[in-house]
């Protein structure tokens, strides 16, 4: 066993529960300071109002605590398909866009500036598909720019905020819909890429990431609600479907196991080949 | 946006201006307040090492009445939320669930417009995040600071009966 197990094991088993439990005590003495925070909320009961908007977690969160766990090889999980953006469905580029985002942030984490450039380029090609251009310029070239100078914090920075500004853009043109692609494209990209990883190296601390019933119930439910002929395209009602195999793998045990992992890479692969690894 | 209200001063405002510019905010046609109040609060924990995220939460509530927002974390990474209002004279406090309703605040901090909440989860899951808007003051008893610059002209800056609220987050 090479140290870095072994640190990832001290990490998450014995670190983080120690340090969460002095946390803890430190926080109740706070909390005490504050009378009023409750120590337990029923949810069930709740009595106020539940706010419906969902926020998708970057593909970076999860890249940061993997990169905790483990050494992945972030080179080896850039994988940028050819161009193919003229003459597609809207829904079809906002998914693209999504996952092309994602393919940023993993070649971030890889620390590749060549790969960055390519694809800060090819989100400003892929953006005047979509007629977002003039909202995407200024990040594509902060991208560019920040790859040039190796400063990766920016460089993530301008990928989520392109994602931002394409997501608010859209929905000020009544265009929600497509908004919730773009995110639904990048989380696909990036859980794929987790789930290779995972699977050369198992650990059930890292399986544990892939826990996200929430955000599959939030997908499924946002494709279900799509109006138009865009939610009845062959790709649309196949990554329906495969969001719906993704959640009934992470909803039938409490633990994720090595198995579970490798149909959720398969499952999450066969999505992506419908729209975004497409032969041209 | 509730257009009547009273704003802060400029100078405030300016600063939570420059705080969205150098986290990399987007510049649209308005700026939300309450946001950019939650921006300035998470400015200090950038210094920290923490990426604070371009999406956010944000909306109007009545005062007292409690927002409670999903959220999904993963263990491994530690979060802070921050919450802020804009109206003048009112607070606001964030605190943190996981799925079963029990409290997973860790430190915390609420001053006026800004509040805070950090967490460590302890599993990868869903969580909840309840924020609580409060404004008790008449407009009588306000500061100058609070009532803004400029004295308001008759009719605004009346209390509406809703107080904005924004709340991001960030995480290392």
């Amino acid at each position: 066993m090479s140290a870095r197990p072994l640190l990832s094991l001290f990490l998450f088993r014995i670190a983080f529960p120690v340090l969460a439990l002095c946390a803890a005590l430190t926080g109740k003495l706070e909390a005490e300071i504050d009378p009023a925070a409750p120590e337990r909320i029923d949810l069930t009961n709740f009595p106020g109002e539940l706010v419906d908007k969902v926020v998708v977690p970057i593909p970076a969160e999860i890249f940061a605590v993997l990169d905790k766990l483990d050494e992945p090889d972030w080179n080896s999980g850039i994988e940028l398909p050819a161009e193919s953006g003229a003459g597609r469905d809207r829904a079809i580029l906002a998914l693209t866009f999504g996952s092309l985002v994602g393919e940023g942030f993993i070649a971030v984490q890889a620390k590749n500036p060549d790969e960055i450039q390519k694809i800060g380029r090819r989100v400003l090609s892929l953006s005047e598909s979509l007629g977002l251009s003039g909202a995407v310029r200024p990040h594509s070239l902060a991208i560019v720019e920040a790859a040039g100078k190796s400063d990766w914090a920016k460089v993530r920075d301008e990928l989520d905020a392109t994602q931002q500004t394409v997501r608010t853009t859209m929905e000020r043109l009544r265009d929600d819909e497509l908004s919730g692609l773009v995110s639904l494209g990048g989380w696909l990209r990036g859980t794929n890429v987790v789930t290779s990883f995972i699977s050369n190296s198992f650990s059930e601390d890292k399986a544990e990431l892939l826990n996200q019933p929430g955000l599959l119930a939030h997908f499924r439910s946002m494709l279900g609600s799509m109006k138009g002929p865009s939610g009845k395209t062959p790709q649309i009602r196949a990554i329906s479907t495969g969001l719906a195999r993704l959640e009934a793998i992470i909803n039938q045990s409490a633990a994720i196991g090595e198995e579970d992992v490798n149909q959720l890479r398969e499952i999450s692969r066969a999505m992506l080949d419908e729209y975004y690894f497409v032969k041209p | 946006m509730n257009l009547t209200k009273n704003r802060r001063p400029v100078r405030l405002t300016l600063l939570a201006l420059g705080g969205f510019i150098l986290l990399g905010g987007p510049l649209h046609g308005f700026v939300n307040e309450a946001i950019s109040l939650a921006l300035e609060a998470a400015t200090p924990y950038v210094e920290q090492g923490f990426e604070v995220r371009e999406d956010n939460w944000s909306g109007e509530v009545e005062p007292g009445k409690p927002l409670l927002i999903r959220h999904q974390l993963f263990r491994g990474n530690e979060y802070w939320f921050w919450a802020g209002t804009s109206w003048p004279g009112a607070t606001i406090k964030v605190d943190i669930f996981d799925n079963e309703g029990n409290s997973v605040g860790l430190e915390s901090f609420a001053k006026d417009s800004f509040a805070g909440v950090r967490c460590l989860p302890q599993k990868t899951a869903t969580y909840f995040i309840r924020v609580v808007a409060s404004y008790e003051k008449e407009r009588e008893g306000l500061t100058a600071a609070e009532r803004g610059a400029n004295d308001p002209v008759d009719g605004v800056g009346e209390f509406s009966g809703s107080l904005d609220w924004g709340l991001v987050y960030g995480y290392r």
